[in-house]
């Protein structure tokens, strides 16, 4: 009994810390994992970072519910015909502007996946802000979209 | 057009092959090559069918795409473009004169063995072929369809680029990248090299292009 009470004051101090941050700053819209073979050795994560402060806001690290070996925070560039993956320190959103994640862009890659999650899974993942914030987003695996065709949009 | 393709086909026109058909169709995206390039055999592995090799590309239209598993971003996005590709062309099989097959190369067998690669290949689409051999395999059949690859590793910030000859060294297993072209290479029933598709990539602009290039042919 005096379990469940802490664990539902744990919960309320959680929400209450989600709620502060979403009220505040960053707004995570749309997030999701792209859907991937069960022998998968990375997943990728997208989402749009909205920045309604007046401040740079960065996403400096990340971790999911689901096991894996790590969480890297990469980008795809394409230079010559050549995509190179990049691993970045952060990703950064501009003051009242925001930054799309998605395939041959930005993204949050969940490395070594213990069990590849299944269409429709939902996952948790923590994005670490740079003034030391989290946020807590909830991704549905589905599967991948068309990457940088004619009707990407850049960000 | 880019930079890469354009050099590509200097390359491949000087390099010389069988002369394509007088009348170069016209396609949307797809750069269809002067003259056709004929690719040395080569002998790689597939779990299911065993050698793989040029015997294999005959008599049907192959799409190559060279990739890795651990491949974070591009290969996940362009294996599902051409499945979606596929998946168009069965709802409606006359948008094309035959469905081609398509086959993911690794350029990775240190880490893609052909069951895991074959996988990860299926998962996409049933009918896709992954094949994988001896790195000295894949760097001629690469090399010789124009693709640029490299391994490398990020320490500190640094970008360290791994030898071709090289093996990765035990603690950068999980963690080395490999940077290559995205583009699509097109065998014609023959078994030539014939055109290739430089991203970005659309599955509808692909079987357009497709169609009007098995049109053409002889």
């Amino acid at each position: 009994m005096k379990l469940n009470i802490v664990r539902a004051l744990g919960t309320f101090l959680l929400a209450l810390c989600l709620f502060t941050v979403n009220a505040g700053e960053l707004v995570v819209t749309d997030p999701w994992i792209r859907s991937a073979p069960p022998n998968a050795p990375a997943l990728g994560a997208f989402m749009v970072l909205e920045n309604h402060s007046g401040a740079e806001i960065s996403v400096v690290a990340a971790y999911s519910s689901l096991a894996v070996d790590r969480v890297e925070l990469h980008r795809t560039m394409m230079a010559d015909g050549v995509m190179n993956m990049v691993p970045q320190k952060s990703i950064p959103v501009a003051p009242h502007s925001s930054t799309v994640l998605k395939p041959g862009s930005w993204h949050v890659m969940l490395i070594g996946p213990k069990k590849v999650p299944v269409m429709g899974q939902v996952v948790q993942l923590t994005l670490v802000l740079d003034n030391g914030t989290k946020q807590v987003v909830a991704a549905t695996v589905r599967q991948g979209e068309k990457m940088m065709g004619e009707h990407a949009h850049d960000e | 057009m880019n930079k890469f393709t354009l050099l590509l086909g200097v390359m491949l026109f000087a390099l010389g092959g069988c002369q394509q058909a007088d009348e170069i169709p016209e396609t949307e995206a797809a750069f269809v090559l002067p003259e056709v390039v004929t690719l040395a055999d080569f002998k790689l592995t597939h779990p299911r069918l065993g050698e793989y090799g040029i015997e294999n590309t005959r008599g049907k239209w192959s799409l190559f795409f060279f990739g890795y598993t651990h491949c974070p971003d591009v290969c996940p996005t362009e294996l599902f473009m051409m499945a979606e590709m596929m998946r168009a062309i069965e709802k409606n099989p006359s948008v094309v004169v035959q469905p081609p097959q398509v086959v993911f190369v690794s350029l990775d067998p240190q880490r893609d063995t052909p069951e895991s690669l074959q996988q990860y290949a299926a998962f996409y689409h049933a009918s896709f072929i992954g094949i994988t051999g001896p790195q000295s395999t894949v760097d001629q059949l690469s090399k010789e369809m124009g693709v640029f690859y490299e391994r490398v590793y990020h320490r500190n910030g640094d970008v360290v680029t791994l030898d071709s000859e090289e093996d990765v060294p035990e603690e950068l297993k999980d963690s080395y990248l490999i940077n290559h072209s995205a583009s699509i290479f097109l065998l014609n029933p023959a078994g030539d090299l014939h055109a290739i598709f430089a991203p970005p990539h659309d599955p509808n602009r692909m079987i357009r292009d497709l169609a009007v290039i098995q049109g053409a042919w002889r």
